[in-house]
């Protein structure tokens, strides 16, 4: 296997509170491949989007990176200088943010933001910026007479494409996606997740795809890693997970998916509700939810067990 | 109904309502300041000059409607009434004598303190914790507390009257010839610049804390977050992002401070002895004049909302949003 | 279910955390409590302020500390006497601002509908009305003096209170409390009263104060134009004999300097005092304030790049 594009190593993220500190992200240790879609899955505030944004570098305060690494393309992230950073955004690390409906600048046109992008990374003409603007939106899908608009005259789906394309701007070699498709319908979310799909193929680029709708995951990635309570819970190819998923809540999970157990089973939804990272339970932090927990599972913090190879898993009962 | 519409709607609204407040003062307040005024002016005052005053006070035979009525096409046609200070002047020359001098200072003072108070908020918010943001908001707002003719009197007095920097009032010297001409412009620049001074230093602290915080709400949104993430230069974050949009509000604000500054301005006029709506209105105060004063009180409402409805074309300009739906 | 009686002792509550906590906040309310000693206490202990006691415009000297005015009166007597009355109607306006405010705001923003359109109308078409020249104009029909004063500020004050109180309602409205108040059935006032009010609290302490900043500028403005009683003694009215003796064209700079610097010291205090509060309540300046300490205490400086404070040491 080539070198992971990006290497996540005990990576943590803490929000600073009034009450303290709030570990949003707990030692996270995970690998992109070139070329991959990795899809992350959790429940709502298991700090998806906390990962995404802090390796990038652009959580807004409260927020601080308390440990770990972050080496992309070789470059250790954590230790990268301002101006550095700047190169790294965007041209090679690109992303579409969860809030695209408020993530574009309301007094600008979207085709200036676009174009100002191509301007901050590279000395190219105005009209080729625009040129290549109207190339970008026609790609998703926008139609070229858009790119005066100013965000509010589109569409949530339109606004969710043209951040899509302005992410693809520069040709970057890992795209991070955070739930790009939460605004859409249905049918206008499967459209855009294969065109996401075919320019990935063609361009060779790897994709961080976060969602918390398991079922639409394990159709669009390659491999799948699962977020509880601010950590990895488990981490396998997506076929081998549906298959054969090793850690008790990635069970639960797929079995409160209709599309992914196949209507056979009845539908279950997983007792309980996710922990308060404020204060989060002992040992394993799923155990009071688990319906097969053991004494250990209230003290232990489970080991990160390989399982079979690129199949692991944090449960102490999982062999 | 289109934005511009309808915010003209608005202020001929406002307008009304100052003109009806106008008729209705002088016929609904207690005690009788006309008898005392007639008193004065017996025999002295041309029939129809005390008729115009009758008219002013309502104290005409005509039903209230009929008095009304008249009142309202008199101050469309211009017909403000006779000054009882600078009789025997109609008060439409009267305060046409001193608003030009009075849109000067106030439009200037404005301008020059929304735009140094706007880029310090903009300085303060960008760089938190700084030197500007450390010091400049508490020290303003300190400033910003004396009353601004209490700090034209100081002003006035330590470097007009101690040192002897800048003249002692009035707009201009008795010996430069009101002209175009480059004297008469730089003696109106001298005799202007301290009081245009004190009220920029008294609001200054209004406009940088109002930047300044819609700054920091602005830079904690999702668009300055992209707009990081994709590696902007920051100074395109800071001012294609974060100060274009806070502008916005600031630009609302200035329309509401409008009226309040131009109150400040009319108490920095009279200690410099500005020969504007101030001076005139302490004239009115002290003559009892009340054609005079209502006049002023009507024209000053008058541009306040002129001003006012030029702030919303500049906000039309400045926000697409609105922009949209006034096309 | 009335979440009344938490809300309102926590409104308070709040003002005094943040007093205790906030240097700005203490420094503003130590300023105030000075002033408001000397309006209760201060007259006894100075002579009559309209007495003449010495020749007229002496400078500060061992028998006059702040030295005489143009009628030979003392400047300190007058400065501490003018303190009661200034006081008295900048609260007192600040307090009715507030109250009408409140009354105007709450009503429209509750209400909605045809009510709403017609207060709101009314408290945008005074906020655009400018209001100095509006004052004057009012009081220079009526009797001069402390109740006019109160009368033509209370008038040209109330609208932005209202225009803050009826956004602040229409958000509490949304709330479930309010929503569940109003299926059980309860009435409009006792909703008013008993469930939203009490959330904004301090809101409309903050508004008190900053509403007798305005008050006591206006006042004092009003009076230096000769709106006031020119025969009572307060701040405005001592200014306006300074500026009418030419204190200004005599060097005698003792007769004015005082006046204005209490005035801003009072109104910077007030303003102080809801920073302060500001700065302790609002949740963005909070947090901020929390992530620097926590950098700072990790020997690290805030960054714009999400900070990297490794515990490994
Ligand atoms: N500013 C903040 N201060 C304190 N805690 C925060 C802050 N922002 C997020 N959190 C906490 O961090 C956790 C992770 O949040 P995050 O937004 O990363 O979740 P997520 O997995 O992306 O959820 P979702 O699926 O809803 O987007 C949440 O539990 C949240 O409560
Ligand atoms: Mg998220």
């Amino acid at each position: 296997m080539a070198e992971p594009i990006l290497s996540i190593r005990d990576f943590s993220v803490d929000y600073v509170t009034e009450r303290g500190l709030v570990r949003a992200v707990d030692g996270v240790t995970l690998d992109v491949e070139p070329a991959e879609i990795l899809g992350i899955a959790g429940e709502s505030g298991s700090g998806k989007s906390t990962l995404a944004q802090a390796l990038m570098r652009i959580l807004p305060p409260p927020a601080v990176i308390s440990g770990g690494q972050v080496l992309f393309e070789g470059r250790d992230l954590l230790a990268l200088p301002e101006d550095d950073l700047r190169e790294v955004r965007w041209k090679r690390i690109a992303m579409v943010f969860q809030s695209a409906m408020d993530a574009l600048n309301p007094v600008t046109t979207v085709g200036e933001q676009i174009e100002e992008t191509l301007h901050a990374h590279g000395a190219v003409s105005a009209d080729a910026a625009r040129a290549r603007a109207l190339e970008l939106l026609e790609m998703v899908g926008i139609p070229s007479a858009s790119i005066d608009a100013y965000a509010h005259q589109l569409s949530g789906g339109m606004r969710q494409r043209v951040c899509i394309a302005m992410a693809l701007a520069l040709h970057p070699s890992l795209l991070i996606l955070d739930e790009p498709t939460t605004a859409l319908d249905v049918i206008v979310e499967r459209e855009i997740l294969e065109q996401i799909r075919a320019l990935q193929r063609r361009l060779g680029f790897a994709v961080m795809f976060i969602t918390h709708d398991l079922a639409r995951m394990l159709q669009f990635s390659d491999r799948v890693a699962i977020f509880y309570a601010a950590r990895l819970v488990e981490l396998a190819p997506a076929d081998a997970l549906r298959r054969a998923a090793r850690h008790p809540y990635t069970q639960g999970l797929l079995r409160s998916f209709p599309s992914v157990h196949g209507g056979g089973t009845e539908l279950q939804s997983i007792p309980g509700a996710p922990p308060s990272l404020e204060t989060p339970p002992a040992g394993c932090r799923f155990h009071p939810r688990c319906g097969r927990v053991v004494d250990r599972c209230r003290t232990q913090n489970p080991a990160w067990r390989t399982l079979a190879p690129s199949h692991a898993a944090a449960c102490h009962l999982a062999e | 109904m289109t934005y511009i519409l309808r915010r003209l709607g608005f202020y001929l609204l406002s307008a009304w309502v100052a003109l009806t407040i106008n008729f209705l003062l002088p016929r609904l307040m207690p005690g009788d300041p006309a008898t005392a005024l007639f008193a004065r002016f017996r025999g002295q005052l041309a029939p129809e000059a005390m008729q115009a005053l009758r008219e002013t006070f309502g104290l005409t035979q005509a039903p209230l409607l009929t008095q009304y009525l008249t009142s309202l096409r008199h101050v469309l046609t211009g017909d403000l009434g006779i000054s009882v200070a600078y009789f025997p002047s109609p008060v439409s020359t009267v305060i046409g004598t001193g608003l030009v001098w009075t849109v000067l200072l106030a439009g200037s003072a404005v301008a020059i303190s929304f735009t140094i108070g706007t880029l310090l908020g903009l300085v303060a918010a960008w760089w938190r914790r700084g030197w500007v943001d450390t010091w400049l908001p508490s020290a303003l707002v300190f400033l910003g507390s004396f009353p601004y003719f209490w700090l034209a009197m100081v002003a006035l007095f330590v470097f007009g009257f101690t040192l002897g920097w800048f003249p002692l009032g009035h707009a201009y010297a008795d010996d430069v010839v009101p002209a175009f001409s480059t004297a008469f412009v730089t003696d109106v620049v001298r005799h202007a610049a301290l009081p245009v001074a004190t009220m920029v230093l008294a609001t200054l602290g209004g406009w940088l804390l109002s930047m300044r915080n819609t700054t920091i709400a602005v830079l904690g949104s999702d668009y300055v977050n992209l707009a990081r993430a994709k590696g902007l230069s920051p100074a395109r974050v800071a001012l294609r992002y974060a100060a274009r949009n806070a502008l916005l509000p600031s630009v609302t604000g200035l329309g509401m401070a409008l009226g309040f500054v131009l109150g400040g301005s009319l108490l920095t006029e009279i200690v410099f002895s500005y020969p504007g709506q101030g001076y005139l209105l302490v004239q009115a105060v002290r003559n009892q004049d009340y054609p005079l004063m209502q006049g002023i009180f009507l024209v000053i409402t008058l541009a306040v909302l002129a001003a006012n409805f030029l702030v919303d074309l500049a906000y039309l300009w400045l926000d697409p949003r609105i922009r949209e739906s006034a096309t | 279910m009335s979440a009344s009686g938490v809300a309102t002792s926590s409104g308070i509550a709040v003002w005094w955390g943040a007093i205790r906590r906030d240097r700005k906040a203490l420094a503003g309310s130590v300023i105030l409590a000075i002033f408001l000693v000397i309006a209760i206490a201060g007259p006894w202990f100075v002579g009559d302020p309209t007495a003449p006691v010495g020749i007229p415009l002496q400078p500060p000297s061992a028998d006059h500390w702040l030295g005489t005015t143009g009628q030979g009166q003392d400047v300190l007597a007058q400065l501490v006497v003018g303190t009661r009355v200034s006081l008295a109607i900048g609260f007192a306006v600040g307090f009715a601002v507030v109250l009408i405010g409140a009354l105007v705001g709450v009503t429209a923003g509750y209400f909605g509908g045809r009510i709403d359109g017609f207060l709101s109308l009314l408290f945008n078409v005074f906020l655009v009305l400018p209001g100095l020249p509006l004052a004057i104009v009012i009081a220079a029909y009526l009797p001069s003096g402390p109740l006019t004063l109160g009368l033509v500020l209370t008038v040209t004050g109330w609208a932005w209170n209202a225009r803050v109180l009826r956004s602040q309602t229409l958000s509490q409205r949304r709330r479930d409390f309010v929503a569940a108040a109003i299926v059980s059935g309860e009435s409009s006032p006792r909703i008013i009263v008993r469930e939203i009010l009490p959330t904004m609290t301090s809101l409309m302490v903050a508004q008190m104060i900053g509403s007798t900043v305005y008050a006591i500028g206006a006042q004092v403005g009003l009076e230096f134009l000769g709106l006031g009683d020119v025969s009572g003694v307060t701040w405005g009215t001592n200014l306006y004999w300074a500026q009418n003796d030419s204190a200004l064209l005599t060097g005698a700079w003792w007769t004015f300097a005082p006046t204005g610097l209490c005035v801003a010291l009072v109104g910077f205090g007030l303003t102080m005092l809801n920073s302060g509060f500001d700065e302790i309540t609002n949740p963005r300046l909070v947090l901020e304030r929390a992530w620097r300490a926590h950098l700072i205490r990790r020997g690290r400086g805030a960054t714009r790049s999400t900070p990297v404070v490794m515990d490994r040491g």
